[in-house]
């Protein structure tokens, strides 16, 4: 208990420093982009690692979250935290729908089920460009913070609090009832609990809280496409999940920091960058089964 | 024939080529996933990587170097693509499918083989650039024409190939002592093993043979795909779409569903418009998993309670 | 006595090194954003070839000045394209940056350089929103989707006699600008557009839509806005369909400077007939022209043929070192040299910027037809 009080101040000081070390727009972009896939990976690491659904679809609440807001605050005025709120709402309720399925499915078939979902989502929105310009994009969209700093800890903050209300949300009854599902729904049915009820639950915070990081991600670059959702996003979420540790708190965290600072330090390698991070990804799950955070664990035990 | 009634058959002539297509990709798939209930998501790369094996044995080795007529230089490089399929698949059998057997884990080998993927395709970046190779088989520009209806001569062999390969899996599983011991796996791994069967080389087996169907498929296609290094990922997402149509593992499941996926392909095309085909493929897909989880032919599986 | 001389011929080397330095410090930087990974990588690999082989040619710097090259990878992407750009800018400091390849990127790195004011040169977007949007600092000598598609309409209207037509493209920004550019004039002539069809760009198998187009009733152009590869697949089904000349039908496929030369070749016999504007052409006689393919195939090999792409990068790097030469020497002078530049001769043409920073400069480009050999055959429509 003790350590966990003094935890959150310390993140908040590391938080608060890092655009200190890191001076230059381009490192306090990256920072950003660091935050939201944080917040990322917290929302799939609670539908995958303490729930143990697999969702491959996780990219379309992302979707959602970036194209609901914007489209309220472009086309319809909307101020942007009302419109956050409701696209975050709208994703949380897609999340929601997606769970509907995952009542009746498992494994595989739910995998391919939730990419078929993220597959849908990304068509609809290129398709339908009445609302959302489809694949010419939406231009010149402001942040909601206008320094990249501000915009930082604006972020990072919320990922913060997303953080500890997890944390809190898995070490209650709550977060039992998560891994018991995870570990053996049927038993954990014959001992009362309502399995579908619970997958909603996680399925439509996960969700939700993907939207959430998606509200700034049109403003942080700018520009709003499509294509920034495709299903691979989907995958680089579940690696970033996978890499840090599946089914621990820190271990997402971990693993969107090394994933997104990971392909900008490998910049000068040119044409071998995708390469040698598709080996780093087959290297770390081959040798590496419980992440960096398992790694991390066995290394300080061995000592 | 009317007009209507021509354009019917046409586009279900183009549907069913399509869908065979699909087919070839997918059935090593679902074989794949029969037998080791994994996922292996660089199986399109495997692919393209056969048919990039062929054009350069029909092209630099058949025809420069031996001297061979077209059509001999193709089949040449059909074998050759055979061969860089199954070698492939002793790879990622060893490095990825085996050290993770026993674990028991759906995710990680899925994620692993998405890795393999990446680097795949990057590596074949490095080796043969981005900009689309032209490979033209003896057969791809001939057009058969039966009165008002048209199909490239390819397609034909596409239709010819996946059709004899099927078989000869079917007759395989059916009828040799291997084929009955790999079912015997697929059904009950353990089971199998005390039955005196090597599980682990029946299964990288069956790999090999799955790899090798992609090798081929790769020579078929190379005519008929853009092929550049990417040409794996525009079907991969469709292939694994066909397969859990078809029912995972299930390989007549397997083709009806991917000529199915084809013939609707070719209408919504026809009256909706083809960058519609996507969302009508995994509507689709979406709605079949609420109607029939397990598949068009559903095959009884115990699961264990 | 050598170990003695090798000490002499490092310690000289230590002694001249800083000087050395200090003769180069006149030095142009200009950033490149190109996607070098993905598919966009089609792009960004021949633009690369382009500009390397343009800095060759300026080894020797001009008027004393050097240019140094920093290449970033935007991938086609708007968050990459973004990243990369304020990693150069930070990084690099360039005085002029080129790029990118894809709509989509640059137009999200255009308002990022206007407030940086460091000079944006653009040689492969068509999207129109890029000199529509009022940026002081973007300068694009390709043409733009309007520029490519206006002339296509009017050929087709009065040279050709179409009344219908069937336009096809790609589903990118790029191909639906394109598309549009074709569309509004030929109906505001009095064409009829029989139906605008778009695919993906991982669509293989164009069977089905040429299916679809031949029960269209009668169709007299198609104008086609996709890349050489998915182009190659759609002109051999529409010739299997019996639509276009290359098959025995009557339909005209049109296409813009999109597809290099060598496309016919790839298509073969599917491609007789095809019309379509050239801006780069490598059978012109001009000395500029051909000094740059023999250059190409010095350093490339002797069977390749240079396309536009790389064409237009090789031109963009001509331009810098001319505003060079014109005695710019950071961002501001060299804004006000291109500003000012008429008629400077490129591979590509001539180079003229309008108000908008666009080249309105289009003397050179022309039809070509493909005849039955494969050949062009120039057309004189302007």
């Amino acid at each position: 208990m003790k350590s966990r009080l003094v935890a959150v101040p310390i993140a908040i000081l590391v938080i608060a420093a890092l655009p200190w070390l890191l001076q230059t727009p381009y490192w306090r972009g990256i920072l950003v982009l660091c935050a939201m896939n944080v917040l990322l990976a917290l929302s799939l690491n609670l539908v995958l690692g303490y729930t143990g659904q697999l969702n491959l679809g996780q990219s379309a609440f992302f979707a959602i979250g970036a194209y609901v807001s914007t489209i309220l605050v472009r086309t319809y005025g909307w101020n942007f935290w009302a419109a956050s709120l409701a696209a975050v709402a709208a994703a949380g309720l897609l999340g929601l729908a997606l769970a509907a399925f995952a009542v009746r499915l498992r494994g595989h078939y739910l995998a391919i089920a939730s990419l078929g979902f993220a597959v849908i989502t990304y068509q609809v929105l290129i398709n339908w460009e009445k609302m959302t310009e489809g694949v010419r994009g939406i231009y010149g969209i402001l942040p909601p913070v206008a320094s990249t700093t501000g915009l930082f800890y604006l972020v990072a903050g919320i990922a913060l609090a997303v953080y500890v209300l997890i944390d809190n949300l898995v070490r209650s009854p709550v977060g039992d009832t998560l891994r018991a599902i995870r570990e053996d729904e049927v038993s954990a049915a014959s001992l009362g609990v309502n399995a579908a009820l619970w997958k909603a639950f996680a399925f439509g915070l996960g969700a939700a809280i993907a939207g959430l990081a998606g509200c700034f991600y049109p403003g942080f670059v700018g520009t709003l496409v499509p294509d920034a959702f495709n299903i691979i996003e989907s995958f680089t979420m579940m690696a970033m999940v996978i890499v840090g540790g599946m089914g621990t708190m820190i271990g997402p965290v971990i693993g969107a920091i090394v994933l997104t600072f990971l392909p900008e330090l490998l910049r000068g390698f040119g044409e071998f960058r995708l390469m040698i991070y598709g080996l780093a990804l087959m290297l770390v799950v081959l040798f590496m089964p419980g992440g960096i955070v398992q790694a991390w664990r066995t290394l300080a035990r061995s000592r | 024939m009317t007009d209507l009634l021509a354009l019917i058959v046409q586009q279900s002539v183009n549907g069913v080529y399509l869908g065979c297509l699909y087919v070839m990709v997918a059935l090593g798939l679902t074989l794949i996933y029969g037998v080791l209930n994994q996922i292996n998501f660089a199986h399109a790369d495997f692919v393209t990587v056969g048919a990039f094996a062929a054009l350069f044995t029909a092209t630099r080795l058949g025809t420069k170097v031996l001297g061979l007529p077209d059509t001999a230089a193709y089949l040449l490089s059909m074998v050759a693509a055979l061969g860089a399929g199954a070698l492939l698949g002793l790879a990622i059998n060893a490095a990825v499918f085996a050290p993770l057997r026993d674990r028991g884990d759906e995710l990680r080998p899925l994620i692993a083989t998405i890795g393999v993927s990446v680097l795949l395709e990057n590596f074949q970046l490095w080796l043969f650039g981005p900009i689309p190779y032209q490979f033209d088989s003896p057969f791809s520009r001939e057009t058969i024409r039966i009165g008002r209806i048209f199909f490239s001569a390819q397609s034909v062999l596409v239709v010819a190939v996946s059709a004899m390969a099927i078989a000869a899996l079917y007759a395989f599983m059916k009828f040799t002592f291997l084929g009955k011991a790999l079912r015997a796996v697929a059904q009950d791994r353990e089971t199998a093993g005390l039955m005196g069967i090597n599980p682990n080389l029946l299964i990288a087996l069956t790999i090999v043979i799955a790899s090798a169907l992609a090798g081929v498929g790769g020579a078929l296609l190379g005519p008929v795909l853009v092929l550049t290094p990417f040409a794996g990922a525009s079907v991969i997402v469709k292939a694994f779409a066909i397969v859990i149509i078809g029912g995972f593992g299930n390989m007549q499941g397997t083709i009806i569903a991917g000529l199915l996926v084809g013939i609707i392909e070719a209408f919504t095309v026809q009256y909706l418009g083809s960058g519609l085909i996507d969302l009508v493929v995994f509507v689709l897909l979406l709605v079949m998993l609420v109607v029939r989880p397990t598949g068009l032919i559903a095959e009884r599986k115990e699961e264990n309670v | 006595m050598n170990r003695a001389l090798w000490s002499f011929a490092v310690a000289a080397g230590f002694a001249i090194a800083p000087l050395a330095a200090q003769a180069q410090d006149k030095v142009i930087r200009v950033g490149v954003l190109m996607p070098i990974s993905g598919p966009g990588s089609y792009f960004g690999v021949m633009g690369k070839e382009g500009i390397d082989l343009a800095l060759d040619q300026f080894k020797a710097g001009v008027n004393g000045y050097r240019l140094q090259v920093q290449y970033e990878d935007s991938a086609c992407s708007p968050l990459q394209a973004t990243n990369t750009v304020k990693r150069v800018l930070d990084q690099f400091k360039p005085h002029i940056v080129i790029g990118e390849e894809c709509s989509d990127a640059t137009l999200a790195i255009a308002p990022i350089l206007e407030q940086a004011k460091v000079v944006q040169l653009n040689a492969g977007s068509v999207t129109m929103k890029l000199t529509e949007s009022g940026y002081k600092y973007v300068f694009r000598i390709f043409p733009n989707a309007e520029q490519q598609s206006l002339p296509l309409a009017k050929v087709a209207y009065e040279k050709l006699k179409a009344r219908t037509a069937v336009i096809l493209h790609e589903k990118t920004n790029a191909g639906q600008d394109n598309a549009d550019g074709f569309e509004k004039p030929f109906v505001a002539m009095g064409g009829k557009v029989l139906a605008k069809i778009d695919f993906a760009r991982d669509v293989n198998d164009f069977t089905a839509i040429a299916t679809r187009i031949a029960s269209l009733g009668k169709v007299d152009v198609l104008p086609t806005f996709a890349l050489e590869g998915q182009t190659v697949r759609l002109s051999q089904a529409l010739a299997q369909a019996r639509i276009v000349k290359g098959g025995g039908g009557g339909a005209v496929q049109m296409g813009s400077i999109w597809l290099p030369y060598g496309y016919d070749q790839k298509a073969g016999q599917a491609s007789e007939g095809y019309v379509r504007i050239v801006q780069f052409d490598p059978t012109e006689n001009r000395k500029v022209v051909q000094d740059f393919i023999k250059a190409f195939r010095a350093k490339y090999g002797a069977d390749k043929v240079p396309t536009h792409i790389n064409a237009h990068a090789y031109d963009a790097i001509l331009l810098v070192a001319e505003a060079v030469r014109r005695g710019a020497t950071d961002t501001e002078s060299i804004r006000d040299r291109f500003t000012k530049m008429k008629n400077v001769e490129v591979t590509t043409g001539k180079i003229t910027f309008d108000a908008k920073g666009q080249n309105a400069d289009l003397s050179v480009v022309h039809f070509v037809e493909t005849q039955k050999d494969l050949s062009w055959k120039g057309l004189n429509w302007q």
